[in-house]
């Protein structure tokens, strides 16, 4: 009788499975890529000494007003900025006209009220206030309550 | 000679749970929404926003014109979606508020809105971060110029 040969140790081949990991590894790495993970932003601080979440309601006097009007069923915005007719839409002038005020002086500091109609999208308060952001304006505020209709009221303040 | 592949399977398999996690919880905060346009926005990674609620305004039943407010919770399990009333954004401001105090952090508000979303339904949340006097207010927008707008 032939002597029984030593059993083999069993080793299972891992590399398949590290070939699956690997992509799958790759896979997760490139879905949370930083395109995901950052984001656009526009900032502001609210003053807190205004609005709804203060004792007394505080009136901004701001340097600049901006009120947007809705145009029929959101298709546009007719810009005022300190109660005068600016245009419909047109966010590059109101971009130039705080650059003036910038060039000519005006404090960055100084806010910059943003009153819209409850109706007007929310895409053209982001172009205002991107609008000022770019002229150099970092206190920019938003007015609540606005009322259409009441474009030249000044009971705009900060939320 | 067989080289051992175990510990390096292990350390792919932590890696593996991490990112499938860790992308979750991002997509959970970036619920598909069509976000304005800004030139003036500047790209920031989400750490660096640091304690914040991320309040997402997004049109619903189809139309223009009415708003859902959503926020992304963690139940112990999985992140939900949970759909808020106005007056559930004030508490849930507040409370986050008050937490962040006790760690001396500062809330911040993150107010994701749907470009078509009437301003009225933003304004819900602005006056709900002043109320629960969150002051650090921020808008996501996409950082660029509106391919919808004319040269």
């Amino acid at each position: 009788m032939k002597p029984r040969a030593p059993a083999a140790e069993v080793v299972p081949n891992l590399a398949p499975m590290v070939d699956v990991i690997m992509v799958l590894l790759v896979f997760f790495l490139l879905g949370t890529s930083l395109d995901l993970v950052s984001q656009g932003v526009l900032q502001t601080e609210l003053d807190p000494s205004s609005g709804p979440g203060a004792g007394a309601a505080v009136e901004i006097k701001p340097l600049v007003r901006i009120a947007l009007a809705d145009v029929g069923s959101g298709s546009g915005a007719i810009i005022y900025v300190m109660d005068e007719l600016l245009g419909q839409d047109d966010f590059e002038s109101l971009h130039r006209f705080l650059l003036d005020r910038r060039r000519a002086g005006a404090d960055p500091e100084n806010p910059v009220v943003i009153g819209a109609e409850t109706t007007v999208r929310w895409k053209f308060v982001v172009k205002a206030m991107d609008a000022a952001v770019r002229a150099g304006f970092t206190n920019v505020q938003f007015a609540v309550s606005f009322r259409a209709g009441s474009l030249s009221d000044s009971a705009a303040g900060s939320p | 000679m067989t080289l051992n592949l175990a510990p390096m399977v292990d350390v792919m398999m932590c890696l593996i749970i991490f990112f499938l996690l860790a992308s979750r919880m991002v997509a959970a905060e970036h619920y598909p929404v069509d976000l304005p346009w800004a030139l003036a926005a500047r790209n920031v990674e989400s750490a660096e926003l640091g304690p914040r609620a991320t309040i997402t305004v997004r049109r619903a039943n189809g139309g223009d014109d009415e708003a859902e407010y959503v926020v992304a919770d963690w139940d112990g399990e999985r992140i939900v979606e949970r759909v808020l009333l106005a007056d559930d954004i004030r508490r849930l401001l507040t409370d986050r508020a008050a937490r962040a105090e006790r760690g001396n952090q500062k809330l911040r508000c993150v107010i994701r809105a749907d470009r078509q979303v009437m301003y009225k339904h933003v304004e819900v949340v602005l006056r709900a971060c002043g109320l629960a006097k969150v002051s650090d207010v921020v808008f996501t927008a996409n950082a660029g110029r509106d391919p919808e707008e004319p040269e």
